[in-house]
Parts: structure tokens; C-alpha cells; sequence
């Protein structure tokens, strides 16, 4: 049994609706998909997973692209009361249960496109062909209120298929876009395209006692969810139906010979997954008494608090106590970045005030020292950004240094200078300029960060008021379009530079379309080159393409990039083959390999609470008391 | 005396849609249920994800009742919903409020009436000890301690006291909690232990001038004129009649029964309601901060209307004036 | 105070005067007090009792008031550009340029980490926290925002409550059932829900807090002094004034308002340390004032957990939180006993 903390609850199970990292520690072990990512190798790599073989695209005539997946045979669902509605007959656990076919992951792409569910990844599903229509059709059929009391997959039955998913038969499904888009196979490595019975989606709506699917799952997955209490405690129970222990070939620990590092993982290569039989996952709030009981050997895997950090962690390597403790140290950069930016539709830092915010903003960018708040703040946890692709996807240059993001005050002060902001006053109001960093986080701990990028800028002379509002107002801010600078973070969805540059284009931009380039970056070159780099494979052509893009980031300065984030983490040495994956949905727990025993010996030998001091305040009230005892005795004779 | 209940219980009615209408107010009139829906969909959300969002948890219809629309508003729906009691879903993650109610319902109670008991029967056993040795050494160093305890804040005993007891003695458990019963007392122990002592010094004074009062009443100067041991004075005669002021602040007291305390099970790790409310908190969830400060409200008011009877039935010249 | 105003010589008009009236206040108060005998003696058998808190308090008051006498100008910081126009107290100016890079402990010569040599060796006599701040510094500027939030929370609600509580109990009938329903209304929430609700829909500025405070505070003094007012109103020396056909007004101002003078006093005091304890509160769970001790207390719990120890920021904020507390705490009851031995319980 392997025993986890976690802080945040799932906010749904739901994979049509879920998109939340909280929510992936149960959706990534129930859920299975048709593709999954080498659990090994980097940069990362497909392989095929409920799907026979990753799909070729086929170009079609009209501009599309087709995809055919195959289907393994004899995939099963787990057993579930729900499967009473298709009149099912017993599995070997004694509840009713079905195969899984191709039409089921055709129900959960329906699913998606439900305006109802409210999916969050609806723009990128609209990629495939009809299914703009299908949701259309669905909301206007739905004003008749006969049609809105019939049972959710007859709606969609009624509403009719479409093009962009289909079933060909039990075992074959083909995807059709409209455009060439390469990355939708990465989509399918995630859960929002998980089979899904209809019988779950009609059986569990949240009333007559049953759970809505936001609290509930039917899956396929290595695990079940057998407990959920999502604000204490959460069990995952070995699957016994699961499809991956017949298709042996298919779902054993895969061969990393060869592969770099994998020294640890080889004696498991071949053997039938999971290993673990369950895992419990308990709610702990505070990172400090989560890491205490890690250190006591209660928790089998933590990640590392800041406080904790130079206890564990020496000169980049873990430090003697813990080594004595058996402990090993995983360590990887994930993919994402976190960036300061600037509004360019703003009159002082945006692009209308031409040469003079360009400036600007590259003074700015030249005094930010990100090497001395990741030492602060993040333990030097952290790989200081050049530009906004990770390092593990293709386009990053380790070698490339943008000369704006390497600290330079006097270069910095002297491009002020040039501004038209010398010393950092503005000539109008012979003040320092005034500018606003607005955030949406008005913690404590939250403003000690902000001010230290404040007191970087005002190095310059420049006067950065810090604006801390809830989240309402902070968005209401970004809806208006009143901010100048503000912070954000972006973790890649799949690990493509596109889901990186996309969000830098002028069609993204939140005043064009309330999309997520809310640094408003309109740039016509920028764009063109996007447009030819985005569906393009890996090649010299490509890379080519991602420097000139980079190059136009350098110059303009939407972005300040800061750091890519370094997720370590601290594992016992009974826990066996874990591998850090910096996307969250991927299931890394059906690799973990348990030794219980060794367990169990080291938190006995850990655990020895200290009992005199109990004794010794319990001998000084007793002391205490022992005069008036006598004074009342003395009183009374 | 029939009469008198009747119009009490009245009042208290009154009282509890003064709360409906101040909540209403405090909650639809500065927060905009525009605010809400993104706040909890998320900042990757479209305007129709919102509009659904809202449809989903009936914030769609307009605030204040109107013309075309003098049923079909957010007021009358929150009134209804309110005396019926139907909290809804949590604007956070869309859970059933009562749910979270019922599942929180019990670390709350584990820890707080525990606490509660302990904390009420240590303060006036001590206070009642301290009243009988008045005068003494005794008496000017638990009053002294006690003034002393109550300028601490309760955040400090909960840092302090995870620290050297958790941390440096290794007797308990930091934090967290399981309602197996083989293991639950580990975890209740030192939460429940610095929910007493950071309420001890503030309850120790005031029930020491209760006690002090009553000592120098007349019936105690009787009583022990007709050869009462002191024991009997202090216990059976002074605090009999103490009950007055002890009622009140037991009934004060209820409503966080319920509620929880929200430091404890914050700084805890424990999921009760308090802990609830303070996720409620951070993620603006106002619909179940609307319900706690509902329910919270409601078990004060049922509870002062209950004490206030109990007045007439414990004080007979209280009776009369009713 | 930053919200009301944009420009830093406004800020300095507006810190500086509320100093000066304060002071001015202060002085009226005090010559008011002197004037009467009865109080005179009152005051001076609690400076008896309770010499070393007044001292104590007087310190806070005075670091307080240092911290709000503000002007523009002066030298430039050396990594603060902007710091010289901007409106600085006189605290500010006595740890000018005193900033390190991080975290040193208390009188040390290296940075606590890396060990990198200081700026400014063994001047630091609490350390510095996390951003490189002198941790004394900080902890000083603390006192401003206790003082603040009690006593100016204090200001606003004790007339409120005072009023309210007076004329309900003076002049009874339907304006006192509405004021006692709305009491009743208030009274029921739990406090600290209410307290919770009100600023997250308010804001998080220190006015919002203020007024927070003071919506969730007045009940208690306002029952108080409507109960006061119902006895003293059935006095003789008021029936007699109804009957000589004095009015009203006179007669809340001349009769009944002297007579409840020694509750206001006691009441405000006592009321100011529930309100710096209720701001701790808020700090821990993330809706407190900046700058205030309960926020740097929150910011550095997590400290203690490091391994070696950093008790540096989370001591001196304890300490100075529990010294006002105390002080004040020990003055009131003090007040309390002098001023009105039979007002016991009904405060806390």
C-alpha cells in the first residue's frame, strides 16, 4: 500500500470537464487512453496504449486530416451498477460490466462538445470536423423540453454523429479534422479522451441518491476508485479487470535498455503492472507537518518545502542525513514557464508608445535577476528563462542566451536613458513613473515575492506600485484591459513549442478574443512565422522558424520570461522506479514497486517520542499545589 | 408562561430573517455572480462556459425583485432557499453544501465538544479552587497567569505548541487526522489540548468573578454560619446559583460547536467545518460562507431562545418579570 | 492611509495631521480629566497600580506616533531609487539603506545561507528576513498598524455604539425595538464568520478592515450602554430635569452621558486589545493588514520548521504583540477595578 499526501481536492472527476492538476492524481491511474507517454524517455515520446499503433495522418482532399485508431480486443470496463441499464451480466466481481468499444470514446468526445458540461478544452476539439454543428444542434434541440427529458445519450443519438468522430465498428475509430493539426495525437494521451459508457454518464447525475460523475468513475485504468473522500482521503485499489494484464505484451514494464539512467528501473523490465496493490492518498494542508510525516516514514514520496529544503537537499545532491535514511532524490525541469508581462495595449508600456515602452520594457527585462529570487524562494529550484520553451521540447537552445534576461543595471539605467526615463522620472511629472503590477493573490506570503521584483525596478528608479486584488477584481481588471504588468504561468498541455507560441499570437490576444495572450501581442511577423511552424515536424526548418520567432520576443519584450520550474522529490528507499514526468497526466504510479517490509522496520526504528518532560511538568504542578494544601489544612485547625 | 414562550420564539424568528435579508445583501449586492462564475470556472472559460456556469447554479436571474419578474429574482430565491434550508451547491467545485456539511459535521464535533467540556470543566473547577483559596499566593498567580494567557493570541499557542510538543517532544501527531477509532485520540489530543489551554485564561477570570460575587452574597455567609464545610458552600450553594451566567455562556459557545473552530482545524490539518470555511475563504466561495454564517446564526438564535426559557425555569424571580 | 491620496506630500499632510489632532485630542482629554477631582484620583491610584504597563504602552505609542510624522525628501537610498520621493517617517529614515540581500541572523556578520559577507556587519540586532529588511525595522513599523487598527477602529465605534445605545435606552419604544433588533441580528452571527465575510467583500485596505472590525464590535458596548442608560433614566435627578422641562438633548449630554463616561473608558481599552487579537486572526488566515504583527507571524511559522531554526522574524513579532496585549490587558483590568467594581463579565 503506498500511502501520499495531497493539499488541493479534485475539483472534478469528471475527465470531460476536469483540467486541473489537483484533479489528475485519481483521473491519471482510473482513466486510460489510446495513447500514453514513454515513461522514460526524453524529449517525450508517444506509444500506443489502448490503441494498437499510433495512427498515421491521412491527408485528405479537402484539406483534412484522418486518423484511424485500432482497438485492442477484449477491453473491459470495470463493474458497475450502472451497467444494469444495458442489461449486462455479471463479471467476476458480481456486478454487471461491458467491453469496451470504439463508440464509447466517441460518447466522451460528445461529451466534450456538450455545452451543458461546460468543457474547458472545447477550442480545441472544435478542430474536428462537425463538431461545432453537433453542439450547436444540441443546445437548439434542447429548448424543446421533450427532447431536454430524454436520457443524455439519446440526445446526443438524436442529435445526430458528425464527421470529426466516428466509429467504424467495435474496435475502429477514425478522428477527422478540418486542418492539419498533429498535435491533437497528444490529446489523446490525456484523459479528456478516456472511454466513457453512456450507461455512467444516464445512471450517475447526481440524483436519486447517486453521485454525479464529478464525484464518481467507471474507468478502465490500471486503478479503481474504491474510497473517495476528497477532503481527508482518497483510495486507489488495483484493477482486477484491467485489459492492460491481458494484452501482457502490450502492458509490461517497458524495455529501457539503453536508455540513459536507468540503472534501477532494469530489474523490473518485462513484469506485469502494477505493481502496488493500492494507494491511499490523505489530505494534508500544511507542506511542513506533510514533510515531518514523510520524514518519519509515514508518507512514501514528498515533494520538498522551501524550510525543509537545506536539511535535505547539500550542494545539489541530498545531504548525508537523509542518505542515511535510504532516501533517493528525483529531479526534473517541467514543462512550463513563468513570465512577467506586460500589457501592450496599455498607453505607457504598450506598443502604442512605440520606441520609447519598447525601451522600457527591455530596461525592465534587463534588471531582473531571477537567479537570486529562485535562491530566496524557490531554494534554486528552477532553470532561469531565456525564452518561453521548456527545455525537453524541441526549439530550446540551451545555448541560447537572450541578452535581456541576463541582469545588466547600468545597460538597463543607460536604455532609460534613451527612453526618455532618465533615472527613472518621468519628465511630466518630474516624479519616478508610476507604473502598476497587478496580482491576483493578496497573501502574505505572496507579496513577499512581488515586492521582490518591485524593489528590482525601483533599483531604477522606477516607482511599481503593487496592486494585490481577490481574483475577481483582478480578472475584471484583465477583462477591461486597465493593467500594465502582470505575472502568470503557463504549464504545457502536451509537449509541442506550439502550445507555447500559440499563446503569443495576435488571434489569441484577450482584446481580439478573450483568449490567453493577455499580453495582447499583435505581431504580423510574428504570426506568419507561427503559422508556418505550427503543424510542421521536427525539422531544420522548424528550428529555423522557432529562432526568428524568439528573435522578435527579444526585441519587443511582451513577455519578461523567468524561470522554467524544477519539481523535485524526495522518495524513500522502499519505494522502487519512480520517475519525476512534468505532465501532470501521466500515471507514474502504476511503475512504483513497494517493499513493505522495509517499510515497516524503518518507521519503527524512526518513531521514539520523548516522555520526560511530560513527567517533569506533572511533578511541578504537583509540587505547586502541595503549599496551599497545607496552608488550607493550617487554616482550618 | 405559555405567552411568554410564544412571543420569545417569535422574536427569535424575526431575528433569523433579519439575518436572510443582511446576508443577501452583504453576498449579491458587492459580489456579482458574474465575479463568482469565473472566479470558479476558471480563466480559460468562454462567456457562454460562464453563462452556464451560472445557469448550473441559479445566479442567472436578476437580484432585486422588478417589475415582470417579482417572484423570479435572486431575493426570493435566496429567502426560500434560506428558510428551507437548501444551501445549493459550493460555488468552488459545484459539492452539495450539505454534503460537506454532514461529512464535516463530525471531525467539528470530535474536536470541539471535547474541548468544549474539558475546557468548561477545567475553568471552573479552577476558578471554583482559586475562589476557595482567594486572597492567597494561589489566587494572585492564577489570576496573574490568566491575564497572561489571554494576551497571547491563539495563533501563537498553535505555532508554539505544534512546535515544542509535536516537533521537539515527538508525542503527537503534527497534524492531520483519522476517524478510525484505534488511532483518533492521537490526533485529537494536542489540538484539543491547545483549544483548553488557549481558552483557559480568559474563562478562568470571568468565571472567578462570578464565583467571587456570589461568595459575598449574604445566603453564603448563612449557610456557612450554619455550619456548611466550605466544600459544600463552594460547590453545591455557589455554584448552583452561578448557573445564571454559566447558561449564557455555554449558550454562546453552541453555534461553534458546530462551526468549528477555524484556526484549530486550519492549523490542524483536521476536515471539519472550520476547515471548511477557511477553503471557502480562499477560494471566494461565498455560497458556502453564506451557509455557515446561516447555520451559525440559527444554532445562536435557537440557543438563546432555548436559554432564555431555561432562565424562567432556573430563576423563578426571572418568571415573574416574564 | 495610501489609498486616499496619490501624491506623497498629500500622504505626509494627512499622516501629519491626524498626528497633531490626535495629539491635540490627547491633550483636551487629559485637561478635561485633570479638571475633575474624582477622575484625577481615579487615574492616579491606576498609575499606581499599573506604572510599568503605562510605560509600556507609552512606548508603543510613541514608536507609533514616530512612524506617522512623514515628509518627502531627504537622502537617496542607494538601491531604492524611489524611495526619496516618497513620504518617509522618521523610522523609515533611521534604518535608511539597511537592507541586505536575505536572511541573516541577529547581530551577524554573513548572510545566513551562503554565508556571502553582510553590507552591514553585526548592525542588525534581530536579523533580517527573507527580502534582506532589518526584522527591528519591520517589527517597529508593526506598531503604527496595531495602533491603528485599535484605535481607530476604537474612535469609530465607540460613539457609534454609544449612541445608538444611549438614545434606544433613552428613548425607548419603537426606535429601541429597532435598534435592539438590529443588535439581536448582528449578535447572532458568529463573529469571527461575520468578521471573515464582511472583508472579503469589502477589500483587504486597512479602512475596510477597520470598518469590518467595527460592524462586528459595536453590539457589545452598545447593549452595554443601552442597559446603563435604562437605569440611569428611572434616576431621580433625571425625572426631576424632565419635569423642569429641560430637553432632552441636555439632559442625554449633562446627566446621562457623565455617567458613562467610566464604561466608555474601560470598554475602549479593553476593546482595543480584542481588536489587535481579532486582526492577528484574520492575518493567520490571509486577510490581515500589511505590515501588521500578525501578518509577519503568519509569513514566518513556517520558519520555525527550517533546520538550523529561523526564530528571528516570528519572536520579535510574538513579543511585541503579547507586550501590547499584555499592558493593555493589565490597564483595563486595572480601570476596570477603580473605575466600577460591580462592571464584571458582562465585557468579555
Amino acid at each position: 500500500m503506498l500511502y501520499l499526501p495531497f493539499a488541493t481536492p479534485p475539483k472534478t472527476l469528471d475527465p470531460a470537464i476536469s483540467y486541473g492538476t489537483a484533479d489528475t492524481v485519481v483521473t491519471n491511474k482510473v482513466f486510460d487512453t489510446l495513447l500514453e507517454y514513454h515513461y522514460v524517455k526524453r524529449p517525450y515520446e508517444l506509444v500506443p496504449s489502448m490503441a494498437r499503433t499510433i495512427p498515421s495522418a491521412q491527408r485528405l482532399q479537402d484539406g483534412g486530416v484522418r486518423y484511424r485508431f485500432e482497438l485492442h480486443p477484449d477491453m473491459w470496463f470495470e463493474g458497475d451498477p450502472c451497467f444494469s441499464l444495458s442489461g449486462q451480466s455479471a463479471g467476476p466481481d458480481g456486478l454487471p460490466r461491458r467491453r469496451v468499444t470504439a463508440a464509447d470514446f466517441v460518447f466522451e468526445i460528445q461529451r466534450v462538445a456538450d455545452p451543458l458540461l461546460a468543457s474547458q478544452v472545447v477550442e480545441t476539439f472544435a478542430r474536428l470536423r462537425g463538431f461545432s454543428e453537433f453542439r450547436k444542434r444540441l443546445d437548439e434541440r434542447r429548448r424543446d423540453p421533450a427532447f431536454a427529458r430524454l436520457r443524455v445519450e439519446q440526445q446526443y443519438r438524436a442529435a445526430g454523429e458528425f464527421e470529426g468522430a466516428r466509429a467504424l465498428d467495435d474496435h475502429t475509430l477514425e478522428i477527422t479534422l478540418t486542418e492539419a493539426y498533429p498535435q491533437i495525437l497528444y490529446w489523446f494521451a490525456m484523459p479528456v479522451t478516456t472511454p466513457v459508457p453512456w450507461e455512467a454518464a444516464a445512471y450517475y447525475t447526481g440524483e436519486n441518491g447517486r453521485p454525479p460523475l464529478t464525484e464518481y468513475t467507471v474507468s478502465t485504468g490500471p486503478y479503481v476508485l474504491t474510497s473517495y473522500d476528497k477532503q481527508a482521503r482518497m483510495v486507489l485499489s488495483r484493477n482486477p479487470q484491467w485489459w492492460g494484464l491481458q494484452h501482457e505484451r502490450e502492458h509490461l514494464f517497458p524495455d529501457v535498455t539503453g536508455l540513459p539512467e536507468v540503472g534501477d528501473l532494469l530489474a523490473s523490465v518485462g513484469k506485469s503492472l502494477p505493481f502496488v496493490d493500492r494507494i491511499e492518498y490523505r489530505r494534508e494542508q500544511e507542506s511542513i507537518p506533510a514533510f515531518s510525516k514523510f520524514l518519519q516514514g509515514y508518507y512514501d514520496m514528498s515533494g520538498i518545502s522551501r524550510e525543509s529544503f537545506d536539511k535535505v537537499v547539500r550542494e545539489g545532491g541530498l545531504s548525508e542525513e537523509m542518505k542515511q535514511k535510504g532516501m533517493s532524490l528525483s529531479r526534473s525541469v517541467e514543462p512550463g514557464v513563468y513570465y512577467i508581462a506586460f500589457n501592450l495595449e496599455d498607453a505607457v508600456v504598450g506598443s502604442k508608445a512605440g520606441d520609447r515602452s519598447r525601451l522600457l520594457r527591455q530596461a525592465m527585462s534587463l534588471v531582473i535577476d531571477v537567479k537570486e529570487y529562485l535562491r530566496l524562494f524557490a531554494n534554486g529550484r528552477g532553470v532561469p528563462a531565456h525564452s518561453p520553451i521548456p527545455p525537453g521540447l524541441f526549439g530550446y537552445d540551451a545555448a541560447y542566451k537572450n541578452p535581456f534576461r541576463t541582469p545588466n543595471l547600468e545597460r538597463a539605467r543607460a536604455l532609460l536613458v534613451e527612453a526618455g526615463y532618465p533615472g527613472g522620472i518621468d519628465p511630466s511629472t518630474k516624479q519616478p513613473l508610476h507604473l502598476t503590477f497587478d496580482v491576483a493573490d493578496t497573501t502574505a506570503e505572496g507579496q513577499v515575492r512581488y515586492m521582490f521584483w518591485v524593489n528590482q525596478w525601483r533599483k531604477l528608479g522606477l516607482n511599481v506600485e503593487l496592486a494585490a486584488t481577490n481574483y475577481n477584481q483582478f480578472y475584471a481588471k484583465m477583462l477591461k484591459g486597465s493593467y500594465q504588468i502582470y505575472t502568470w504561468g503557463w504549464m504545457a498541455d502536451y509537449p509541442d513549442p506550439e502550445n507555447f507560441m500559440f499563446l503569443l499570437t495576435t488571434k489569441m490576444a484577450h482584446s481580439v478574443s478573450g483568449g490567453p495572450n493577455n499580453a495582447n501581442f499583435k505581431n504580423a511577423e510574428f504570426d506568419a512565422l507561427f503559422e508556418q511552424m505550427r503543424n510542421r515536424d521536427n525539422d531544420a526548418e522548424r528550428a529555423r522558424l522557432i529562432k526568428a520567432m524568439l528573435a522578435i520576443l527579444e526585441r519587443e519584450r511582451p513577455w519578461i520570461e523567468l524561470f522554467y520550474p524544477e519539481d523535485y522529490a524526495l522518495v524513500h528507499g522502499w519505494l522502487k522506479n519512480v520517475r519525476t514526468v512534468g505532465l501532470s497526466t501521466v500515471c507514474t504510479a502504476k511503475y512504483y514497486d513497494l517493499d513493505a517490509a522495509a517499510r515497516a522496520r524503518a518507521r519503527a526504528a524512526w518513531n521514539k517520542p520523548i516522555y520526560w518532560p511530560a513527567w517533569l511538568v506533572l511533578a511541578a504542578l504537583v509540587l505547586s499545589i502541595v503549599p496551599a494544601v497545607l496552608t488550607y489544612r493550617r487554616e482550618r485547625s | 408562561m405559555l405567552a411568554y414562550l410564544v412571543r420569545r420564539s417569535a422574536y427569535g424568528l424575526f431575528v433569523v430573517l433579519g439575518v436572510i435579508f443582511f446576508l443577501f445583501v452583504l453576498f449579491f449586492t458587492v459580489a456579482s455572480p458574474d465575479d463568482i462564475a469565473r472566479q470558479a470556472v476558471g480563466p480559460k472559460a468562454m462567456p457562454e462556459v460562464i453563462q452556464q456556469w451560472k445557469v448550473n447554479h441559479g445566479y442567472h436571474l436578476p437580484v432585486w425583485p422588478g417589475a415582470g419578474h417579482l417572484s423570479d429574482n435572486l431575493l426570493v430565491d435566496h429567502v426560500q432557499r434560506m428558510i428551507a434550508m437548501d444551501f445549493g451547491k459550493s460555488d468552488a467545485d459545484g459539492v452539495v453544501i450539505w454534503e460537506r456539511i454532514r461529512q464535516g459535521m463530525w471531525p467539528s464535533f470530535f474536536l470541539t465538544l471535547p474541548m468544549f467540556v474539558i475546557g468548561m470543566v477545567a475553568s471552573i473547577l479552577t476558578s471554583l479552587f482559586v475562589a476557595f483559596f482567594r486572597e492567597t499566593y494561589l489566587d494572585r498567580w492564577v489570576v496573574a497567569l490568566s491575564v497572561l494567557a489571554m494576551s497571547i493570541p491563539t495563533l501563537l499557542y498553535i505555532i508554539f505548541g505544534q512546535f515544542i510538543v509535536g516537533t521537539l517532544l515527538r508525542w503527537f501527531p503534527v497534524s492531520g487526522f483519522d476517524a478510525d477509532p484505534a488511532v483518533i485520540l492521537r490526533f485529537l489530543t494536542l489540538p484539543v489540548l491547545i483549544g483548553v489551554v488557549s481558552g483557559l485564561g480568559s474563562s478562568v477570570r470571568f468565571f472567578r468573578t462570578v464565583f467571587l460575587e456570589e461568595i459575598h452574597r449574604d445566603y453564603v455567609r448563612t449557610a456557612r454560619a450554619k455550619g456548611a464545610s466550605e466544600m459544600r458552600v463552594m460547590f453545591y450553594h455557589v455554584l448552583r446559583n452561578s448557573l445564571v451566567p454559566i447558561l449564557t455562556q455555554v449558550v454562546m459557545e453552541i453555534p461553534f460547536l458546530f462551526t468549528g473552530s477555524l484556526l484549530l482545524e486550519a492549523g490542524f490539518g483536521i476536515p471539519g467545518l472550520g476547515a471548511a470555511t477557511f477553503e471557502a475563504i480562499s477560494a471566494n466561495d461565498f455560497s458556502t460562507l453564506r451557509a455557515m454564517v446561516f447555520l451559525g446564526s440559527l444554532m445562536f438564535i435557537v440557543g438563546q431562545v432555548l436559554t432564555d426559557i431555561g432562565y424562567t425555569l432556573v430563576d423563578p424571580r426571572i418568571r415573574l418579570d416574564a | 492611509m495610501m489609498e486616499l491620496s496619490n501624491s506623497p506630500s498629500a500622504q505626509a499632510m494627512l499622516s501629519n495631521g491626524i498626528v497633531v489632532s490626535l495629539l491635540a485630542l490627547g491633550g483636551l482629554a487629559a485637561r478635561a480629566v485633570l479638571r475633575n477631582e474624582l477622575w484625577r484620583a481615579a487615574f492616579a491610584r491606576v498609575l499606581g497600580l499599573r506604572r510599568w504597563s503605562i510605560v509600556v504602552l507609552s512606548l508603543y505609542v510613541a514608536v507609533a506616533l514616530l512612524d506617522s510624522v512623514v515628509w518627502v525628501g531627504g537622502s537617496m537610498q542607494s538601491e531604492d531609487q524611489v524611495a526619496s520621493f516618497e513620504a518617509r517617517s522618521v523610522i523609515d529614515r533611521l534604518f535608511v539603506d539597511t537592507t541586505e540581500k536575505g536572511y541573516s541572523a541577529p547581530m551577524a556578520r554573513v548572510e545566513f545561507y551562503d554565508k556571502s559577507p553582510l553590507l552591514h556587519p553585526q548592525r542588525h540586532l534581530l536579523g533580517t528576513n527573507i527580502l534582506g529588511q532589518d526584522v527591528l525595522y519591520v517589527t517597529l513599523k508593526g506598531a503604527r498598524v496595531a495602533l491603528l487598527i485599535g484605535g481607530l477602529t476604537s474612535l469609530i465605534t465607540i460613539p457609534l455604539a454609544l449612541f445608538f445605545g444611549m438614545t434606544a435606552g433613552y428613548f425607548g419604544r419603537r426606535w429601541d425595538d429597532l435598534v435592539f433588533f438590529v443588535m439581536s441580528t448582528l449578535a447572532s452571527m458568529p463573529g469571527i464568520l461575520l468578521l471573515i465575510v464582511l472583508i472579503m467583500v469589502l477589500g483587504k485596505s486597512t479602512v475596510s478592515v477597520c470598518v469590518a472590525l467595527g460592524v462586528t464590535s459595536w453590539v457589545g458596548f452598545c447593549r452595554l450602554s443601552r442597559g446603563e442608560t435604562l437605569k440611569l433614566r428611572e434616576m431621580d435627578y433625571v425625572s426631576a430635569a424632565r419635569s423642569l422641562g429641560v430637553s432632552h438633548g441636555k439632559i442625554l449630554l449633562r446627566h446621562i452621558l457623565p455617567n458613562l463616561m467610566h464604561l466608555v473608558i474601560i470598554t475602549f481599552v479593553l476593546l482595543f486589545s480584542g481588536l489587535v487579537l481579532a486582526e492577528a486572526t484574520l492575518a493567520w488566515l490571509g486577510i490581515g493588514v500589511d505590515g501588521s504583527w500578525g501578518q509577519m507571524i503568519a509569513v514566518a511559522k513556517d520558519e520555525l520548521s527550517r533546520d538550523p531554526v529561523v526564530w528571528w522574524n516570528i519572536v520579535p513579532a510574538g513579543a511585541a504583540l503579547f507586550g501590547l496585549l499584555l499592558s493593555v490587558n493589565l490597564i483595563g483590568d486595572a480601570l476596570r477595578d477603580v473605575l466600577d467594581p460591580r462592571t464584571w463579565g458582562s465585557q468579555d
